[in-house]
């Protein structure tokens, strides 16, 4: 019998930043903030529906009582489910302690992965992105690490998703510039979803917009929110707040700005069609006092990002955090070691969509090389996370016991049925010095470029199941939006 | 008792704003030489604080704080420096072009301008084209500066630049454009005369451009 009374297990790792009271503190923070000062909402139906509503409209300027959101999260669901596009898979479950982590939206520039210099992003790395994403194990959904530059102007984003569907099962966190193109990529996993009700019952992407810190829902982001959530398709409205410029410089301060921007997306959403999926969170850093860029490497990402998840757990919201990004331009040391603490802060606060896993630069490049390091260090953070599992069998005193003082482990049952929960790495080296030298000194840069190259050369992604009518559909829709802009121009 | 100029730098470099305006007006109304009160104090202030700020003894709140401090000078001194023919820094329009709403950047550029001495126009966020080009004409100044986050909003940038040429306002301004999806090759593209990486060194490549 194992039966225990009055016993406690930890089945993972605990990491606790924020008590309860100081979680109470900052959530007053924001309902004062909220009530007192609100947002600037630049879109007319979004204002009307939410003057409908009990929220206090003042020309441009939206103030949200205690008890608006308080019915918002209220009606928030508890739980969604994410599918591939076949509708085979259930990929994501956006629920608390579920942690996805995944590239990011949008940087201009591309680390080449033949060159390795930093070039404008182009067409053709959106497919690159989904496949190297699609065969990594610990990449939990996927983004397309930039904006493409040589398409139709307006139109990258539509083209990006068009593409990158077809080559991951993984959902998408896909972004529009406008309501008519986030319209277009809503056509596109209907049609990859196999019709509208088969979309609706599994939907097959994310969509993420941004409002503008501090306090500011302009017309394209709101427009996109509402568009999202009339119909019910899961959503990320987050803005990037840059600590001491938009926000203040203190962490608290910060994250009541952040949260009480993104509570304008979550009240609406919840207005127009509750229970409809909203995520909130956002790229939470700092300035760089002494050269003005916007940092992605900064420890201060890491603390802000898992307080942030603390206070969303603590009011029912999923958190949209950041991990896996540097601020140096190249492959080297800084971007393992940015990269690391970030992943392993936003796998132990149990962050649930975790993006920017492949950024560079501060941002302004995306480089899939550093998002296949972070999927190996994601692996080695995932293992610590996980705990320590106690258990008869785990203890492995009967063992311990039978081998007694100076024998050996390697020949037992024990040991061949738990050697295989150990970490193993694909990147990191564990040779001895000989084998290293043998096999030509390869550096973990080496090893990186090699095992991307690999994935890019001989990855069998699901591009060839994709239905022949599918493709044929979503050129149609890419056809369309070129004749509206044509139109419109 | 004169103003000591000396003082007056080093209010300056602790961003005293109030006090520098008023020891500005003060030095005015003894009489000071208004290029004297320029050149040994404010400007001698500044200079302190732009040679701190690249040693990294000084972080940018520091250095806009400054910078309002010289604003503030300024805004006293401007009027006596232009009776008295002085040469001075002259007047930056800036703003965000159509369609982005991103503001912080912007603020940024302009701050620091004022803290070499400019004039700086902030015209705001969201503006149409014309109202770059209305703003040349009624300003005149001695350089534009134009702001995007967005790569579509980034276009915008070249129309005002074509806007100005149309209107014939192009030859009688310095356009300088950044944010951060800009490049220096975009900013060639659309003829744009200075490219600004950031807030700092837009100040640096601004001057060598307007003095040469």
């Amino acid at each position: 019998m194992t039966f225990r009374t009055n016993y406690t297990v930890n089945k993972t790792t605990r990491f606790r930043l924020l008590s309860e009271d100081q979680k109470a503190r900052i959530y007053r923070g924001v309902i004062k903030t909220l009530n007192d000062t609100g947002a600037n909402v630049f879109h007319d139906e979004v204002r009307e529906i939410l003057g409908k509503n009990g929220c206090k409209v003042d020309g441009k300027r939206v103030r949200i009582p205690p008890e608006v959101v308080r019915d918002a999260l209220a009606s928030l669901p508890p739980t969604t489910t994410l599918y591939s596009w076949d509708g085979n898979e259930e990929m994501c479950y956006v629920e608390p302690g579920r942690s996805y982590f995944g590239p990011g939206p949008t940087p201009p520039n591309f680390n080449d992965p033949d060159t390795l210099e930093r070039r404008p992003y182009i067409r053709k790395d959106a497919t690159t992105v989904a496949r190297v994403c699609d065969a990594l194990p610990n990449i939990g959904y996927v983004q397309s690490l930039g904006s493409i530059s040589d398409v139709t102007n307006g139109l990258a984003d539509v083209y990006e998703f068009a593409d990158m569907i077809q080559n991951t099962r993984k959902i998408i966190m896909n972004w529009a510039f406008s309501e008519e193109n986030v319209a277009d990529e809503h056509r596109i996993g209907i049609v990859m979803a196999g019709g509208e009700e088969a979309f609706k019952q599994r939907p097959n992407f994310i969509h993420y917009s941004e409002p503008i810190s501090p306090l500011t829902s302009d017309v394209d982001a709101i427009g996109k929110c509402l568009y999202c959530a009339k119909h019910r398709i899961p959503q990320v409205y987050t803005p990037c707040c840059i600590g001491g410029a938009t926000v203040p410089a203190t962490h608290a301060g910060q994250i009541i700005v952040a949260m009480s921007e993104s509570m304008v997306g979550v009240v609406l959403s919840q207005i127009v069609n509750p229970g409809t999926c909203i995520i909130i969170g956002g790229v939470q850093s700092i300035l760089d006092m002494r050269r003005t860029i916007y940092s992605y490497g900064a420890p201060e990402l890491g603390i802000m990002s898992a307080a942030f998840t603390e206070m969303l757990n603590y009011v029912g919201l999923p958190m949209y955090s950041t991990s896996g990004c540097t601020d140096t331009k190249k492959m080297e040391l800084q971007s393992g070691i940015e990269a690391a603490f970030s992943i392993h802060m936003a796998m132990l606060s149990g962050a649930n969509f975790v993006h920017d896993n492949g950024y560079t630069e501060s941002g302004i490049t995306g480089d899939i090389f550093q998002t296949v390091m972070d999927d190996e260090i994601i692996g080695m953070s995932r293992l610590i996370a996980g705990g320590v599992e106690v258990n008869e069998e785990t203890l492995a005193v009967e063992e311990i016991c039978n081998i007694g003082p100076g024998g050996h482990y390697l020949y037992e049952d024990h040991t061949m049925k738990w050697f295989r929960h150990h970490w193993q790495p694909t990147l990191m080296d564990r040779n001895s010095y000989e084998d290293w030298d043998a096999q030509g000194r390869l550096t973990m840069k080496d090893r990186i470029v090699k095992k991307t190259r690999d994935i890019i050369e001989n990855y069998e992604g699901p591009a060839s199941r994709v239905p022949e009518d599918a493709k044929k559909d979503i050129q149609k829709i890419l056809d369309k939006a070129e004749e509206r802009v044509r139109s419109q121009s | 008792m004169a103003v000591d100029l000396g003082q007056m730098a080093e209010l300056l470099i602790a961003g005293k704003v109030d006090d520098v305006e008023k020891m500005t007006e003060q030095a005015i109304d003894d009489g000071m030489d208004p290029s004297d009160i320029l050149q040994k104090g404010l400007i001698a202030g500044m200079d302190v604080v732009g040679q701190r700020f690249k040693a990294c003894d000084m972080f940018i709140p520091e250095v806009l704080r400054s910078a309002k401090a010289m604003g503030a000078g300024m805004k006293q001194l401007r009027p006596k420096l232009v009776a008295s023919g002085a040469k001075m820094a002259g007047t930056m329009v800036i703003g965000t072009v159509k369609g982005d709403l991103h503001d912080i950047g912007k603020n940024l550029v302009g701050m620091m301008f004022e803290g070499a001495g400019f004039q700086v126009v902030n015209l705001g966020i969201d503006l149409d084209t014309q109202v770059f080009v209305d703003a040349v004409k009624e300003h005149k100044p001695e350089l534009l500066g134009m702001s995007a986050l967005l790569t579509t909003t980034m276009p915008k940038m070249g129309e005002v630049i074509n806007a100005l040429k149309e209107a014939g306002v192009r030859d009688q301004v310095k356009v300088m454009v950044g944010g951060a999806p800009v490049t220096e090759e975009f900013a060639k593209e659309i003829g744009a005369d200075i490219y600004g990486a950031n807030a700092a060194s837009s100040v640096d490549k601004a001057k060598e451009v307007l003095e040469a």
